[in-house]
């Protein structure tokens, strides 16, 4: 029976692991849970996911949920996995674990704080939280600099690698979620940052063609977000 | 060269990690790291760790922090660990996994949450936020509810084990914190959660005697801070009488 991949490309750690089956030839069924239309909260997938997440592995009789956890049942379950995803390597494959597990309150809550305060809350008329905003600001710059200053600092990829591991697909995925800001505000926000812009790079490149292609849905909402808010400033240029 | 052990009891990761190393009997030495005076900010603490957290450990010339890449190393890296602890059967593994991550925005963002904002900072001259306060109970409430539900229905232990694992010690760790609330407020959050409070005491009592003595700083400063808040409690309502 072939894993089934509950996912929605919108999703930042549903693209980690797209990426990495499609990188790794994983055979597997990739079922769309909408999280815009809240599919996640359809009983059917409840009874899937408790936590009415994206996303979500069935293998065989196996569930198992939370992208971490996920990309290194994949890594250590499919023998063809290249080890530079995993590392054997006890203090190599710790360091692993301190990037994903760093990134949690980090990287992904400032992330997902700055685009729902400033995309997903505005687009959907409701009103604007200053200080929330600020803060999740704050915390994703410090993220971005500890990125900076810190994992990058021996290496192209997380914890000083020369190749990608499971850290930097699931990392590199919250970074691209950014595309969903104006171009002004993505470029304000990251483009102090020259090793973080060269490591997602770097990511895309060793992923080709699979990061684009999975991507895809991302850059076309963005795009239709960008002409949205760019329509409400300017019904609000001509009020 | 020992394995060092940079943490603060009243730091519920760095509590889970002593009470690991106690139970397994772990060769190490503990540095305490206050961070209630902000010896974590101290230039010689950034060096070991950047992140200025605890806890961490250097184990020669190899250092690491978060918790759970800490208890996981250890697992590994000291042959003399009980396999129950991080199992060596994939799905066994998964799911510790799961919950260890499930556990960062959930249970300890609740927790931490709700105490830092109604105990810790106002008892300590920081700023709290009774916005934060007020979100960190329900997503506290939402998390209890998980456990008792889902975690907890297939098992003593979380994720349906007969015995405990590291994410056992790190859940119940952080669970503990909520004793610096009053004690009528731990008791009216946590009494609902029946298979709570056991996996609580079946945790204590499996870790036992190193969990009471690990928590022994935590219980000091939910005296201390039980007394003050009586206190400041009788002074305001003195104050509303006259």
């Amino acid at each position: 029976m072939t894993l089934k991949l509950y996912c929605d490309r919108m999703s930042q750690p549903s693209r980690a692991i797209l990426i990495f089956c499609k990188m790794n030839g994983i055979d597997f069924e990739e079922i769309t849970i909408n999280i815009l239309k809240n599919e996640q909260h359809a009983p059917e997938y409840k009874a899937i996911n408790p936590m009415s997440q994206v996303p979500t592995i069935v293998d065989g009789d196996f569930t198992l949920f939370e992208s971490h956890a996920i990309l290194i049942y994949l890594s250590c379950k499919y023998p063809g996995v290249a080890s530079h995803w995993y590392p054997s390597d006890l203090v190599e494959r710790a360091k692993v674990h301190s990037a994903l597990d760093w990134h949690h309150a980090n990287l992904r809550r400032g992330s997902v704080g700055v685009i729902v305060n400033n995309v997903l809350l505005p687009l959907n008329g409701l009103p604007f939280n200053a200080q929330a905003a600020e803060e999740a600001e704050k915390t994703l710059v410090k993220a971005l600099t500890i990125l900076e200053t810190f994992w990058l600092k021996d290496g192209p990829f997380l914890t000083g690698r020369s190749q990608p591991s499971i850290a930097d697909l699931n990392l590199v995925s919250e970074v691209m979620e950014l595309q969903l800001l104006s171009e002004k505000e993505h470029d304000r926000l990251l483009s102090p940052f020259k090793k973080v812009l060269q490591w997602v790079e770097d990511t895309k490149s060793a992923t080709a063609p699979y990061f684009e292609e999975i991507h895809g849905v991302l850059y076309k909402a963005r795009d239709e977000f960008r002409a949205l808010m760019a329509a409400k400033s300017g019904e609000n240029d001509l009020k | 060269m020992a394995l060092k052990v940079y943490a603060d009891r009243m730091s519920q990761p760095s509590r889970a990690v002593l009470i690991f190393c106690k139970i397994n009997g772990i060769d190490f030495e503990e540095i305490r790291v206050d961070i209630l005076k902000n010896k974590q900010y101290s230039p010689e603490y950034k060096a070991i760790n950047p992140m200025r957290r605890v806890p961490a450990i250097v184990d020669g010339r190899f250092k690491l922090f978060e918790s759970h890449a800490i208890l996981i190393y250890i697992c590994c890296a000291f042959p003399g660990v009980a396999s129950h602890w991080y199992p060596s059967d994939l799905f066994k593994r998964s799911k510790i996994h799961s919950v260890l991550d499930w556990h960062h925005s959930n249970l300890r963002r609740g927790t931490v949450g709700l105490v830092f904002n109604t105990i810790l900072a106002p008892l300590n001259g920081f700023p709290s936020n009774p916005q934060a306060a007020k979100e960190g109970k329900k997503l506290l409430m939402r998390s209890l509810s998980k456990l008792e539900d889902f975690w907890l229905k297939d098992g003593r232990f979380l994720v349906g084990s007969s015995q405990p694992s590291i994410a056992d010690i790190s859940l119940v760790c952080e669970i503990m914190q909520l004793e610096l609330l009053s004690e009528k407020d731990h008791d009216r959050i946590l009494s609902p959660y029946k298979k709570v409070v056991q996996w609580i005491k079946d945790t204590k009592r499996a870790t036992a005697p190193h969990f009471d003595e690990v928590h022994g700083i935590l219980f000091k400063a939910q005296k201390r801070f039980r007394e003050r808040m009586a206190t400041e409690s009788v002074k305001n309502e003195v104050k509303s009488k006259l």
